[in-house]
């Protein structure tokens, strides 16, 4: 979708967009000639349908814009539907995309029974962070499990590797 | 006044560089796998995840490497069958790994990331509508597994789809020419009916169709050591007879009580070779590699 300043006839620029409120997002262009601005308001279903492409509306972060459509997250330069998205381990529905914490029938992060914490070096937490959120939760819990009946309580890059030739990948 | 066309990018998002984004992960991701081949039917229940999974059984002894992804993320059976149920999923440099049965097939399934009491549930904005978004939300969720986990190398990458015409159609465009379909069908009418439908959207896609197997084409009895029927349909593929299909049959193969257990309980087909079952689905891989080439 384009928008066009018709007195200027000018392309107008994205400058912010807002974490969603009830299914819709607010997002304002300006046109770069006279300075006007126009909100686009989407419903629901215009919301849901961007959002099924796997897609992120906001200003390419690459150029410095101003605009953002969420701030301090590290999933906001991914997903514009940060404010959607609970916190890894809350209870929710399932999130194809964004991820579903881990079924605690199958053992989750930070449950009952996980006696001794175990702690990732930024190494291994740079990895985790780079797989789809959707496996995240369970790719934790089943790597820091297998942390654990070793007797370690850090998972480091040299235990992910040890984890990928244990399962055989 | 400037038209749409006359307008270079859209403004800021770049909605449709994301998705060429998208898809170039995808290729990419791809690059190392041989041959895509797509196990569809159309119908459901024809036995489409128990040949995937045998047929990669019987492609991985011949010492290919195979990889399989569930495509059905409605009904995902590979996790159990396959025996990974229980895998973790592990992050590498760049992308996941994937777990592996004991014979060396690497799996993707939803099965392994949802448990079987719960059905998969998207966060979504637009509540009780889902008809009007659910179809891209998944293919958006396959491009992702597409593009994020790591395929390597590989002879093949078998997709097992979920059943529906329309969907085995919807696969082949997402997925792309370079994908081949094989069509699963059991001795019965109704079957025949739904797998023909398939059939004719298909031959309007790009993509090779290499043929069909007729599934279920009677039973093993272990006790008689013999093949008895178990549908009365109008062909019989193993007989000689036409399925009207149209394209080639690569095999029938009967069903085997001791098969099913065997998915049942995720173990490999490696234990069932010398059966009539085990010899049927190798004549089917035999087939499949030839079709391939």
């Amino acid at each position: 979708m384009k928008f066009l300043c018709v007195p200027c006839d000018s392309p107008m620029k994205l400058q912010t967009v807002a974490p969603p409120e009830r299914g819709s997002l607010s997002i304002v262009y300006s046109c770069p000639e006279c300075g006007y601005e126009i909100a686009m308001l989407t419903n629901a279903y215009e919301t849901q349908v961007v959002q099924s492409l796997g897609v992120r509306i906001g200003p390419d972060m690459g150029e410095g814009a101003s605009a953002s459509l969420a701030e301090g997250s590290a999933e906001a330069g991914k997903c514009p539907f940060t404010a959607m998205i609970p916190t890894e381990g809350e209870a929710r529905p399932f999130d194809s995309a964004q991820g579903r914490p881990f079924d605690s029938a199958q053992g989750g992060p930070g449950q009952a029974g996980d006696p001794i914490a175990v702690r990732w070096t930024a190494a291994a937490e740079a990895r985790l962070a780079n797989i789809p959120s959707f496996v995240r939760p369970m790719a934790r819990t089943g790597i820091e499990r297998f942390a654990r009946e070793r007797g370690l309580f850090e998972v480091d890059e040299k235990i992910l590797e040890a984890a990928r030739e244990f399962f055989g990948m | 006044m400037k038209s749409y066309h006359d307008i270079v990018g859209d403004g800021g998002s770049r909605i449709l560089e994301q998705v060429a984004e998208q898809r170039t992960r995808i290729t990419d991701g791809l690059a190392g796998v041989r041959h895509l081949v797509a196990v569809g039917s159309g119908k459901g229940g024809v036995g489409k995840s128990t040949m995937t999974l045998h047929l990669a059984g019987a492609l991985r002894a011949r010492g290919l490497r195979i990889a399989i992804l569930d495509a059905d993320f409605n009904g995902p059976s590979q996790a159990r069958m396959a025996g990974v149920q229980g895998a973790t999923f592990v992050p590498g440099s760049h992308k996941v790994s994937l777990p592996r049965t004991s014979n060396g097939i690497a799996v993707f399934s939803m099965g392994s990331v949802i448990p079987e009491s719960e059905s998969l549930e998207f966060e979504s904005a637009a509540e009780g509508e889902s008809h009007t978004w659910r179809a891209t939300r998944e293919f958006s969720l396959l491009g992702e597994i597409l593009g994020s986990f790591e395929w390597g190398a590989l002879d093949l990458l078998m997709f097992d789809l979920p059943p529906g015409a329309e969907r085995t159609v919807q696969y082949a465009d997402f997925l792309g020419p370079r994908t081949s379909f094989l069509l699963v069908t059991i001795p019965s009418e109704v079957a025949r009916g739904v797998v023909a439908r398939s059939v004719a959207a298909l031959s309007k896609a790009p993509n090779r169709l290499l043929g069909y197997v007729e599934n279920m084409s009677g039973y093993y009895c272990r006790d008689c050591n013999a093949i008895k029927p178990l549908f009365s349909g109008p062909f019989d593929a193993a007989e000689g007879s036409t399925s009207g299909l149209g394209i080639p049959c690569l095999g029938t193969v009967p069903f085997d009580p001791e098969l099913a257990r065997h998915c049942d309980r995720g173990f490999p087909l490696a234990e069932l070779p010398d059966t009539p079952v085990g010899r049927a689905l190798d004549h089917v891989a035999q087939q499949l590699l030839e079709s391939l080439t």
